[in-house]
């Protein structure tokens, strides 16, 4: 059977592939020097062919490895390990990043595809610039494809005798969440590649930075916006799968993907003082090369095995000795260039005053960056406390919440203060009369959440009444605007609301972001203070009464399905007759079983069973009542809206001049 | 007076599916406040409590004895730390192991704001080294038709 051999051998042309693509992406790294060296201009263009080729050679490697798990071609040692037939056939394509190998091949999979989309938009944007850009995305490729190949190959065979049935996906890992949060968190991780390769470009060749940075900072937003979809869908799966009710641990893995998030916002905030006001460009990048670092940190923490965490599934010295190489040589050549050619753009402007938007974009970056060094220092104190001394501590979310949240509300205070004060120079009888309502408002929402909870954790009614604050400049903002419009044009209301917020995407979509931010904040607030929960032992017909709901439960029921067994109970919501269906699943290939907790989720508050173990006739049951969850999840859609709305502006595009006359009415 | 309202409540709805009401053991409650604390050695930085390992069930169990023999929430933190060093606290210790760590947010973010203020207090006046060799005059009238621009490009706006 010749097609049968083929199916069965098809992942070695995959992996001829990908020894291809790490030798072209060699080539690609090196053009632009050889052609320095040889004085050859022209060799610089080959990067460009070769980054598209590289793309190209990569993804048949991919595809090779998803048809070995499709066709359950256990030969291959990684199918073998992390898939096997009954597995569903969503779950066999997703299984590829199920582990450390395959991630890794994700990894670099997304970073080929990034360089083979800067190359299709920059052949006419900044040609001379591209084959230097290539060149250092060439080097990422290169590095990451060093580790694939020769420590963590995914193309690894078991043969010529190789088992009929594979172990299994983890099973935690077999859920919607876990399918795409990873590939969001990557291309949010890997897409900070692309400001960085440009940022190197600029330092190399003294690019000028208005130039540039346009375009940095739309790669910045892509990538944050990623990084944001990724944490939050991390959130949410873990919120639904591992059954303790929260949604986020100070996990250092958690940490790992936060850190490059609080300073990708700190960039993307501070690119438009330099925009608008040709300032920071060493800062920015500084921001621009710390933010891929921490990237780089997140990767070397996960996969080299140094944490211990539910993410880090590769405990090898090898492996991790050789990120960490990597590391370190990506970060002293890339602070090595920045110290050398750093400055070399002067400021072409200056701050007028204290009380400017700029200015207070500083303090957004001061406050963003000691976040991020606070959670650095959390996340790798015990390692280096340990190193050290040899005492072991622990830092969890007890420490991350009581240094991380001050900070926050600080954030939120800043948020609604920079919005109103304009560049340059602030008035201050203008600034006071703005800032006065939503003051007023914020402090009124503060003392009534505080009279109607006391006692309440001072944060509570502090976060509360600061998004008040915020929620009030934000509106009363935008209230000015469409009167001012109104005032000019007779539209009717709803048309011209519209046509403000696309008059200026790029503000109403940060404001837009900014709604999503307090949206979440509420929902922090609501879960993270009001949650109530019980453990109760609990036989059929029993009630239990928390947080305001009565929950009878009616029983358990066991059944086979595709790939588990399942024991489902069944529990009614008595206040609204509504049903929750937790779970205890037994995987054949794993001895403990993994729950699912039972989920109903209203706007207000979220019940969240989880089924424990049985004793007799009695079940242990954890029981939580969470309010305002799903405040959380939506805010971070309303985030996602409002960057498609921010990104959605041509670069050149002039917002449409408002007719000279105005139409005489009849 | 909401208690009173709830029992009613309870009352109207217990009486006709005849459900035993369930309430939560004192001590299992105690147990668990206890446990909230103290980090499962075995885990990802999760506490005991929120923990289905088994050592996560046994510490369970050690905490509910010790409550039983009437023993005092730090007794039982101390004893746990006796046998597991301060790493079994999920807060980390106010001694010279963790004094830093507390400390080190405050001093980070008065350094970065003394240096942020540095460097919006040095620029406040300081004129740019010239660009071009405009004379002072001209580039005031740069400066004038800029604003103006710009200010024109607000109005817009």
């Amino acid at each position: 059977m010749l097609s049968d051999s083929i199916s069965l051998n098809l992942v070695e042309l995959g992996h001829f592939a990908a020894n291809l693509a790490m030798v072209m992406a060699l080539i690609q790294g090196l053009a632009p020097i050889l052609a320095r060296w040889l004085d050859e201009p022209r060799l610089a263009s080959l990067s460009v062919s070769a980054s598209v080729l590289v793309f190209v050679l990569t993804t048949i490697g991919g595809a090779t490895l998803i048809h070995a798990f499709v066709t359950s071609n256990f030969s291959v040692e990684y199918v073998a390990q992390h898939s096997n037939t009954l597995l569903p056939i969503f779950y066999k394509v997703t299984a590829l990043w199920g582990a450390h190998e395959g991630s890794l091949y994700l990894w670099v999979w997304i970073l080929t595809l990034y360089t083979a989309i800067v190359t299709l938009r920059g052949r006419t944007r900044y040609p001379e610039h591209l084959p230097i850009i290539l060149a250092v995305q060439g080097w990422l490729v290169v590095g990451f494809f060093g580790l694939i190949l020769f420590l963590s190959s995914p193309f690894e065979r078991l043969l010529p005798v190789f088992p009929q049935e594979g172990r299994d996906l983890n099973p935690i890992l077999q859920d919607p969440g876990m399918v795409i949060h990873p590939p969001m968190l990557y291309l949010g991780y890997v897409g900070f590649s692309v400001p960085f390769a440009f940022a190197i470009t600029a330092l190399l060749t003294r690019w000028k930075s208005e130039l540039w940075i346009g375009l940095t900072r739309r790669w910045a937003l892509i990538a944050w916006g990623f990084l944001t979809v990724g944490i939050i869908l991390g959130g949410w799966w873990a919120y639904y799968e591992l059954g303790w009710g929260g949604y986020w641990a100070w996990d250092p893995v958690e940490n790992a993907s936060f850190m490059p998030w609080l300073l990708g916002t700190a960039l993307i905030h501070s690119i438009t003082v330099q925009e608008r006001r040709h300032m920071l460009h060493a800062w920015n990048i500084f921001l621009v090369i710390s933010a891929f670092a921490l990237s780089l940190l997140g990767t070397f923490l996960v996969r080299s095995g140094v944490l211990s965490s539910v993410h880090a599934f590769s405990v090898d010295p090898g492996r991790g000795l050789y990120i960490l190489s990597f590391m370190v040589i990506v970060l002293s050549v890339s602070f090595g260039i920045f110290m050398k050619q750093g400055r070399y753009q002067q400021a072409r402007e200056s701050i007028n005053s204290m009380l400017s938007r700029e200015s207070l974009f500083i303090w957004n970056n001061v406050l963003f960056t000691v976040a991020c060094a606070t959670v650095m220092l959390g996340t790798l104190y015990p390692l280096a406390l340990d190193a050290l001394t040899g005492s072991k501590i622990t830092v969890a979310a007890p420490y991350f919440n009581a240094v991380v949240v001050p900070l926050f509300l600080l954030v939120l205070m800043l948020m609604g203060i920079a919005t109103q004060v304009p560049w340059r120079k602030a008035r201050m009888e203008k600034l006071r009369a703005r800032l006065l309502w939503p003051s007023v408002i914020g402090l009124l929402a503060g003392a009534a959440m505080t009279i109607a909870y006391w006692p309440v954790h001072w944060t509570g009614p502090v976060g509360v009444g600061l998004v008040a604050f915020v929620a009030t400049t934000i509106f009363t903002d935008f209230g000015r605007a469409l009167k001012q419009r109104r005032a000019q044009l007779s539209e009717p209301m709803a048309r011209a609301a519209l046509k403000t917020i696309l008059g200026n995407r790029r503000h109403y979509g940060g404001m837009i972001v900014h709604l999503g931010i307090l949206v979440m904040a509420i929902g922090f607030v609501g879960s993270g203070l009001f949650r109530s929960e019980m453990t109760v032992a609990m036989k059929t017909g029993d009630v239990v009464e928390i947080g305001g709901e009565r929950i009878r439960f009616d029983g358990v029921d066991a059944f086979p399905r595709a790939n588990y067994q399942t024991v489902e109970a069944k529990f009614t919501l008595l206040n609204s007759g509504r049903i929750v269906q937790p779970e205890r699943r037994k995987y054949p290939v794993q001895a403990a079983p993994t729950t699912e907790a039972g989920i109903d989720s209203t706007i207000l508050r979220d019940v969240y069973v989880v089924l424990a173990e049985a004793a007799g006739d009695h079940w242990a049951v954890h029981v939580y009542v969470n309010p305002l969850v799903s405040f959380i999840w939506n805010g971070g859609i309303i985030i996602l809206i409002g960057l498609f709305l921010t990104l959605s502006t041509r670069r050149k595009a002039l917002s449409q001049k408002m007719p000279a006359t105005e139409p005489v009415e009849a | 007076m909401r208690k009173h309202f709830l029992f009613l409540l309870c009352l109207t709805f217990a009486l006709p599916v005849f459900a035993a009401e369930v309430k939560e053991d004192p001590l299992e409650r105690q147990t668990l406040a206890i446990a909230k604390d103290l980090r499962c050695a075995v885990c990802q930085s999760q506490p005991v409590s929120e923990s289905n390992s088994d050592l996560a069930r046994d510490m369970r169990a050690i905490i509910r004895e010790q409550l039983e023999a009437g023993k005092s929430r730090e007794e039982i933190v101390e004893y746990f730390v006796a046998r597991y060093g301060n790493y079994v606290l999920m807060k980390p210790p106010y001694d010279q192991t963790g004094t830093l760590l507390w400390l080190a947010p405050a001093l980070l973010l008065i350094a970065m704001a003394i240096g942020g203020w540095l460097f919006l207090r040095n620029r406040k006046d300081v004129e740019l080294p010239p660009v071009a060799t405009l004379s002072k005059e001209d580039r005031a009238r740069v400066k004038a038709a800029e604003e103006a621009a710009r200010k024109e490009d607000e109005a817009e706006k």
